[in-house]
């Protein structure tokens, strides 16, 4: 079987996966550095080609729709161990079967791309509230945080809308990767680890905080269970109200 | 007293309103700080397993009113403290744009009359907006008995406006809530529903004319406090939506905060009902159910071991089952197991191929509930001879593999894994 070999990047994958659809056999896409060695495997590498990429795309919309794009997109953030080979074997079905592939749900390869995207998307709500800021002494606002998908560049819109008057940034420390907002600004950069110097007021303002969350629960109510499933413990540490 | 001690106590009373909902507005726009999310946004939750989108304090808890089952009431000799509004609305500001909320719910006890209390809660919000350009979410509390001019004013600075029932029935308030009655709480209810009303038509032809609490109005009901049925509750409910254009109406278990002879001694706070009455409140709002149906005079208690819906099902058998490839949507909601999700999910699979039992399962259908109640092109893989019983000893199976019925405890509650509805999340 053939492997096609992609970069990282999500125009290497949509290249591969182009490349994989013009080859018309049963193929694989792995990015480089996770592929598995296979006795029977052939490897083929795709080297990222802006004009194949904006192809795959094309098929995709023309073939689906704007949600089936998404669900390609989404999937391929959720980072999931097969989740590439998963879209290929997607794509295929959209071209078969035009926009109706979308309505399959029981079908094992629609259900595999829906899924993983729902995940992506839900992850990025979750965390549109589990992003939490600290003031630093120049006045930015820094956030650190550690999630299971590629969900940065989704979250960034959000933060963008509510905290436009501010400079902040979003640190993405499982990725050493940080979206940078500064005077109405954006870019990403790679960022490994961050030294900070909070505010003098920074304190006070978490303690108030800490107070308010314990507060806030009742007693005669008290449920531990329902309150992991809510904030699973994974995401805790960097949740000031959890330290 | 600091800052951090009031804010202590204030966010302490203020707890037992169950409202946590950020949702309905959208907020937002050029200039300023912080917008709101139409679907809203929890940013964390407490031990008790209920959301926190909002700092959600008391401006004071000192009171004029002495209501027997609030924590505020005027012979309660707990610590007073009040919020000035400065300080509401610096706290508001300085949480938000550490993302730890969406923003602010306001309520407060009341302190010298109505009016003046709602001058000063007006004047904290109004600082937030004007001063620090928020552009976050609010909820303001509507204190019942204060003038026309300011209700009308909250709507224009708050999102959602809220009047607290509490109490289901005139009685009951007569009895524990002596400073309140029906008149002083459905008045400036109906009142902020019909500038409700009148803005929406009015933005609809005038895009740029005010919003009037754009995220719309709720209120709660304590529930186990006073004698009242489900039924009665129910019912009150579906007036409320229907009347009144509510958003939500909150159910709150009561937590026996204060001591009083008129007031029930219960050992825990009545969990699994208000569950089950948050339950039936969804049938009504979502799923097409009148009260009626739910509950009728001889039966005006929901059933604590089964969901209402099942209960409906069990007792309209000769409904079931129902050919999920053929029967409409609002048809298919009514199948216990099916949700709005995957009763939409089945119209939009079915369109593509015909389903089987095994494809309902894939669409996320709880089939260990839905089987005895559909059939998938014509294959039914329920008990062959169902009767209402027979299918209630197998859902009781299900639930308690031990044959061990605990139908009142917290295990119940968990094993469904619905306790979310504590939040009102079903």
């Amino acid at each position: 079987m053939k492997t096609f070999l992609y970069d990282g990047t999500f125009e290497g994958f949509l290249t591969a996966l182009s490349l994989a659809l013009d080859s018309g056999d049963s193929c694989a896409i792995s990015k480089e550095t996770a592929a598995e060695t296979g006795l029977f495997s052939e490897f083929l590498d795709a080297e990222a080609d802006p004009r194949r990429a904006a192809a795959a795309r094309s098929l995709v919309e023309r073939r689906g729709s704007a949600e089936s794009w998404q669900h390609v997109r989404f999937a391929f953030l959720s980072e999931a161990s097969g989740s590439e080979t998963a879209i290929l074997e997607y794509v295929k079905l959209l071209a078969e079967k035009g926009p109706a592939a979308d309505n399959m749900l029981a079908d094992d390869r629609v259900k595999k791309v829906h899924g993983l995207s729902a995940k992506v998307g839900g992850e990025t709500h979750r965390f549109m509230g589990f992003v939490r800021f600290k003031e630093l002494a120049d006045k930015t606002l820094y956030s650190k945080i550690e999630p299971d998908h590629n969900i940065l560049a989704l979250l960034v819109p959000h933060f963008r809308a509510r905290l436009g008057t501010f400079n902040w940034v979003i640190h993405d420390a499982r990725r050493n990767n940080a979206a940078l907002y500064f005077k109405g600004k954006l870019v990403y950069a790679p960022l490994a680890s961050a030294q900070i110097i909070e505010d003098v007021k920074e304190a006070e303002v978490r303690e108030l905080w800490k107070h308010f969350f314990k507060t806030a629960a009742i007693t005669e109510r008290t449920n531990p269970k329902l309150q992991r499933q809510n904030v699973p413990l994974k995401y805790r540490k960097n949740l000031t109200e959890f330290d | 007293m600091d800052l951090q001690e009031k804010l202590e106590i204030l966010a302490d009373s203020a707890k037992y309103d169950a409202s946590c909902a950020s949702s309905g507005s959208d907020r937002g726009g050029a200039g300023g700080t912080g917008a709101a999310h139409l679907s809203g946004v929890c940013h964390s939750w407490t031990a008790d397993g209920r959301c926190i989108s909002l700092l959600k304090i008391l401006m004071t808890n000192e009171c004029v009113y002495d209501c027997a089952y609030c924590v505020n009431r005027r012979t309660n000799d707990s610590p007073k403290a009040i919020l000035t509004p400065d300080e509401i609305a610096g706290l508001t500001f300085e949480f938000y744009k550490r993302n730890y909320i969406e923003g602010l719910f306001l309520s407060s006890g009341i302190i010298v009359s109505p009016d003046r209390t709602m001058e000063l809660m007006l004047e904290a919000v109004r600082k937030l907006r004007q001063v620090f350009r928020f552009n976050g979410y609010v909820h303001m509390k509507v204190i019942p008995g204060a003038d026309q001019a300011l209700i009308d004013q909250a709507g224009l600075w708050a999102d959602r406006v809220s009047v607290n029932i509490e109490l289901p029935t005139d009685k009951s308030l007569r009895l524990l809530a002596p400073g309140k009655t029906k008149e002083t709480v459905l008045g400036p209810m109906s009142r902020l529903a019909q500038k409700i009303t009148a803005s929406k038509d009015e933005r609809r032809s005038i895009k740029s004319s005010p919003a009037f609490a754009p995220a719309g109005q709720s209120t709660q009901l304590i529930i186990g406090a006073t004698p009242e049925t489900d039924r009665e509750i129910i019912k009150l409910s579906e007036a409320l939506y229907g009347k009144m254009c509510l958003k939500r109406v909150y159910y709150s278990a009561f937590v026996p905060v204060t001591k009083d002879s008129r007031l029930p001694a219960l050992l825990s706070p009545p969990l699994l009902r208000e569950h089950r009455l948050y339950q039936a409140d969804w049938l009504l709002r979502f799923y097409g159910f009148k009260a009626d149906e739910l509950l009728d005079e001889k039966h005006p208690a929901l059933d604590l071991s089964f969901d209402p819906k099942t209960v409906w099902a069990l007792n309209n058998l000769d409904k079931f089952p129902l050919e999920v490839n053929k029967a409409s949507y609002e048809e298919i909601l009514r199948v216990p197991g099916i949700g709005v999700t995957s009763a939409k999910r089945i119209l939009r699979a079915r369109r593509a191929a015909p389903l089987s039992l095994d494809d309902l399962k894939k669409l996320g259908v709880v089939m260990k509930r839905a089987v005895y109640f559909v059939t998938a092109g014509g294959r039914y893989g329920g008990i062959k001879k169902e009767s209402a019983e027979s299918i209630k000893i197998k859902l009781l199976e299900h639930k308690n593999p031990n044959g061990q019925l605990d139908l009142f405890g917290e295990k119940e509650l968990m094993k469904e894994g619905l306790a979310g509805t504590v939040t009102g999340q079903l």
